[in-house]
């Protein structure tokens, strides 16, 4: 820790180190629709100096000055590579755009240097999702979805069937942060976690970081997912949408000022309720019909952009996004709506060719609301999270051998749990619940990635983070370290360590994703959740195609947050009673990928072998380890897609995991009391926690893309097919008793126990276009 | 061309019609059948109690008498002391026929009405663990009005809804059981839940009914008032049979007030409440 303080201190010296170098800095983008574009490189030819492009689309390359020129390539996965001659004289400004490679009319064959950029990369463990990988794997109802997609990563376990639910090297759902354009979304999921908030239209580019953390991310312990919003085509209005089974799409962008700046405005809507609605009013005043439940869910996607000066572009976005559920008889008036909303302001300028910031102000709210209201009385029901963020980053380029990144951030929290108010309209009656508590939280870091030698690489960087929730107030110091050392050009070794604290806790009462979940601050008793991951790994370039990445980790987790037995979670004043406080650890030896991301046969097959614990919790398993839900052993995936022409394209996804574990019962006992229960129950007796495993899982999808174009227009249609094979899956296991009939009644004779599987073979086609 | 699509989607869409509930055959953890106790003093009826043991679940049933003699677990010796005095339960089967209900321990006197008397039970196993209990008995929380009004949208008004008023004691935490039957006391009830005052502002709690019932309608309103061991008891054996069928719900133990060498689950608890009978008129 001395060590890595006394090298952060020297980090001022960076600043006054610059030789006598040319600088050429800019920003990368898309040649067709002006969006910048991430993770671009650049290199000077024959003089092994390089640089990419930030996640605003920005570089800064150092190169000797002089009178001879140098040719500079710049390259980006699915792009023509670019080839510039400058010559290398004092400060170059230069916006470098990049062509599309593939695009309809062409033999689609993605050319991509991206996969030896990753053999050299300081970063390890981060998976990128492409939206091309997006569009054309088969998905659940046609519903393209990027947090699926990531399901089918090594590393990376998914929740129940079907649903959007992640686990990350043995963490839970709720040690992920999600942000959208720097904003936290704090529940990603649609219609009970079917699918995400995430609109594939609208999303420019996901990055999710699984270890080795940079020091500017903090806040979860066990992933970032980093969601990137399009910014909008700024050279020519464009409509893009889709029309599947369960939801349409439209997309329209376009310039406000050409070049400078441009508009995206993105929606998506359910409509099986404009079919239940016509159901119900066709019904009307029939007593024996009952009526169907609304349930619809729609977001919206909004963003603009403007270039203020060569030196300053502001972004305004924004997310809102809303599941509704309406049930309406005589009797009942029950809706139930939960959803997200975030928005964004980001100012990004350009102090000179090395110093680029960018300040944001973001703001998201989570809520979810339950109410009834009958003849004279009423009920509600919710909970929710509002955040409020102010943030500056500085990027730093002295010179080629070291990127410089520094900022800070403030959080203001302000969480309701657990609200309930019921009554009569006349006050006579009247029950009231839930707290309300503020919570501010701070970070600050600093990092420098430093090119230690042409062969070793290592970025290391210091966050401090902090909390305060009066009277409790945390602090801590977050060291972050990662090293790549080039054995070659194609084989890597890599190591990394990171510490994370969370602060923010979801109270989750079951291992599926509900939108009842309740965020929870830390408080005096509710400690900080505190993460330790190492990991180690290789990278090996074969060729120029086919990349293996192997990784094996180990986390330590401390302050886990789970429930005491029965806990109550609705209109509870005192949350606090129903936990209880443990530690966990997971590890992993083998965490492999097998990437191929050129030629017409792409994918990936990812297999990974790993351990996941939860113990020392005074009231659950008498403080044993225990395994949670989502410890499974081995999870394979294969993923391939395959493009016959410019028309014709195929996919095929295969998954296999080992089955999940579950708390069942060990034994049963009959009661002849039970509220709400026949004369006699029979009723479980539950032992410890989760010593049952369920069955495996195996799933195989398969799709098929025709794509063709008119003159002013270009269309496809995807036909999926979710598990082709029709293999049923566990979604739970319970125990049913089997009854006989006798003169007496029907009386149990046995237990059996039944599998339910939640979906067979379900084929969908989605019709997308774009004008 | 068509035709085979057409063909193809019909078969696929045979398929997905296919069952997604099966058998399976699955290993559970051991467990040793627990003994069980339920106990409900009832003021004005005898002491009575049923002793029982669980099984591993997937042990067979029996509809014979070898298996509820199995079931029930007789030759313990059982008492329960109040006021000084000790009375011994015999291990005699006896039922209650509304509703139906069975005991295979009963004393020979009453239980007394007496608000704030404490019980304690004392059961020695014919193997030698013990099981011991205490509780004590509440006053009766009395029903304060019963109001019955009809559906004001004119296309329902033959419909009416029943409500049911109480005065809760705000200065103490008080649990209750509502249950309601339409009809007859034997009847399954409509309405069977628990409820706690803890959050209540006002000292007025109402139940009501759905807009459902008719002219000439019986209403049988009951309002137990309970102890918070009976309400946890209840509660934790509900969510115990709602997560063996619900993957939403989280499995819980079952919480008891009875402990002892024999490792016991079950209630010893008083059962006292306030029934109103309404007949729906116009």
């Amino acid at each position: 820790m001395r060590k890595l303080l006394t090298v952060l201190l020297l980090l001022p010296a960076i600043f006054i180190s610059a030789q006598k170098n040319a600088t050429i800095s800019g920003v990368i983008k898309d040649a067709q629709n002006g969006e910048t574009l991430i993770g671009a490189s650049i290199v000077a030819v024959g003089q092994s100096k390089g640089s990419t492009s930030n996640e605003y689309g920005f570089y800064s390359l150092s190169i000797p000055a002089g009178s001879d020129s140098v040719r500079l390539i710049v390259s980006y996965l699915g792009y023509e590579s670019q080839t510039l001659t400058i010559l290398p004289t004092g400060e170059i400004k230069r916006d470098i755009s990049l062509s599309q490679t593939g695009s309809l009319m062409q033999e689609v064959v993605i050319k991509a240097n991206s996969l030896a950029d990753k053999v050299k990369s300081t970063e390890m463990s981060v998976t990128t999702i492409s939206t091309r990988e997006l569009k054309a794997i088969p998905a659940l109802f046609g519903e393209t979805d990027i947090i699926k997609i990531l399901q089918l990563k090594p590393g990376f376990t998914p929740g129940s069937e079907g649903t959007t639910g992640i686990f990350v090297r043995g963490g839970n759902t709720d040690q992920n942060l999600i942000v959208l354009d720097e904003a936290v979304v704090y529940n990603p999921n649609h219609l009970f976690g079917f699918f995400s908030t995430f609109n594939s239209d609208a999303v420019k580019d996901l990055k999710v970081y699984k270890g080795g953390f940079p020091s500017q991310y903090g806040g979860r312990l066990s992933s970032v997912i980093d969601v990137r919003m399009k910014e909008g085509n700024n050279k020519k209005y464009t409509a893009a949408g889709g029309v599947g089974l369960i939801s349409s799409r439209l997309t329209v962008e376009g310039p406000i000022q050409k070049d400078k700046s441009s508009f995206v405005i993105s929606g998506r809507r359910t409509y099986i309720d404009i079919f239940t609605d016509r159901v119900n009013k066709a019904n009307t005043g029939n007593a024996d019909f009952a009526p169907i439940p609304d349930y619809y869910f729609y977001d919206l996607n909004t963003k603009v952009n403007f270039q203020l000066t060569e030196k300053d572009r502001i972004y305004l976005s924004g997310y809102f996004g809303r599941d509704v559920f309406n049930f309406r008889d005589q009797n009942f008036n029950f809706r139930f709506d939960w959803g997200n909303a975030t928005g964004t302001a980001r100012w990004n300028h350009v102090f000179g060719p090395k110093l680029f910031s960018n300040a944001t102000f973001t703001f998201s709210d989570y809520q979810y609301n339950i109410q009834n209201i009958l003849q004279g009385f009423s009920f509600s029901l919710g909970s929710n999270i509002r955040d409020a963020n102010t943030k500056v980053d500085f990027y730093y380029q002295p010179d080629n051998r070291h990127t410089v990144r520094f900022g800070g951030n403030i959080t203001w929290h302000d969480f309701v749990t657990a609200r309930l108010k019921a009554g009569s309209d006349d006050g006579q009656v009247q029950f009231n619940a839930g707290r309300e508590y503020f919570g501010l939280e701070y970070g600050a870091y600093a990092s420098d990635e430093w090119t230690a030698t042409p062969k070793l690489k290592v970025n290391y960087g210091l966050r401090f983070s902090a909390w305060q929730n009066k009277p409790a107030f945390y602090a801590n110091i977050e060291p972050r370290v990662a090293a790549n050392y080039s054995f070659t050009n194609r084989f890597s070794g890599k190591l990394s360590y990171a510490r994370m604290n969370q602060y923010v806790h979801l109270l989750a009462s079951s291992g599926l994703s509900l939108p009842t979940d309740i965020w929870y601050p830390s408080t005096e008793n509710v400690k900080p959740e505190v993460s330790d991951q190492i990991a180690g790994g290789i990278s090996w370039l074969i060729g120029d195609q086919v990349l293996i990445t192997w990784e094996a980790w180990y986390k330590w987790l401390q302050n886990q947050v789970d429930f005491v037995d029965g806990a109550e979670l609705f209109g509870n004043n005192n949350l606090e009673e129903e936990l209880t406080f443990g530690r966990g650890f997971a590890y992993s030896p083998l965490e492999l990928e097998i990437e191929k991301k050129e030629g017409r046969l792409t994918g990936w097959i990812g297999y990974t072998l790993s351990w996941a614990k939860r113990g020392r919790f005074p009231v659950i398993n008498n403080g044993e380890y225990f395994s949670p839900r989502f410890d499974t052993r081995h999870n394979l995936t294969v993923v391939g897609t395959y493009e016959f022409n410019k028309h014709w394209q195929a996919t095929a996804t295969w998954v296999y995991s080992s089955g999940y574990v579950s708390w069942l019962p060990q034994g049963r006992i009959s009661v002849q009391d039970v509220p709400g229960a026949p004369i006699q129950t029979i009723v479980p007796v539950y032992g410890d926690r989760n010593s049952f495993r369920y069955p495996p899982y195996m799933r195989a999808d398969l799709g098929l893309i025709y794509k063709w174009q008119t003159r002013k227009s270009e269309h496809d249609l995807t036909l999926s097919v979710y598990n082709v094979l029709n293999r049923r899956n566990p979604y739970f296991i319970y125990l049913d008793a089997e009854f006989q009939s006798t003169p007496v009644g029907d009386v149990p004779v046995g237990i059996q126990a039944k599998q339910v599987s939640l979906f067979p073979i379900l084929p969908s086609i989605t019709w997308n276009f774009k004008f | 061309m068509k035709l085979q699509i057409l063909s193809l989607i019909a078969g696929i869409a045979a398929l997905t019609s296919c069952n997604l509930t099966k058998d399976v055959e699955i290993e559970l953890p051991l467990y040793t059948g627990q003994p069980v106790v339920e106990c409900y003093l009832e003021p004005g009826k005898p002491f009575r109690l049923l002793l029982t043991q669980g099984y591993s679940y997937f042990d067979p049933f029996g509809l014979d008498s070898t298996f509820l003699q199995k079931t029930l677990l007789n030759g313990a010796t059982v008492t329960i002391s109040y006021e000084g005095q000790t009375d011994t339960l015999y291990n005699v089967p006896t039922f209650e026929l509304s509703p139906v209900k069975i005991f295979n321990y009963t004393g020979w006197n009453t239980v007394p009405a007496t608000p704030g008397l404490a019980y304690t039970l004392q059961i020695t196993l014919p193997g030698g663990g013990t099981i011991t209990g205490s509780t004590s008995m509440l006053p009766p929380v009395p029903i304060d009005s019963v109001v019955c009004d009809f559906n004001p949208d004119p296309r329902f008004d033959t419909l009416a809804r029943v409500l049911t008023f109480i005065t809760d004691d705000l200065s103490t935490e008080n649990f209750y059981r509502r249950m309601l039957h339409y009809s007859s006391l034997d009847s399954f009830p409509q309405q069977d839940f628990l409820v706690t005052d803890r959050f209540s502002e006002k000292p007025m709690i109402a139940f009501g009914t759905g807009y459902e019932l008719k002219v000439g309608d019986t209403v049988y309103n009951t309002v137990y008032h309970i102890n918070r061991a009976h309400y946890d008891y209840s509660e934790s054996v509900q969510l115990a049979v709602v997560a063996n069928l619900n993957p939403f719900a989280q499995p819980s133990r079952i919480k008891s007030n009875v402990s002892g060498t024999a490792d016991p689950v079950g209630i010893f608890t008083c059962l006292v409440y306030d029934r109103d009978t309404t007949i729906i008129r116009k």
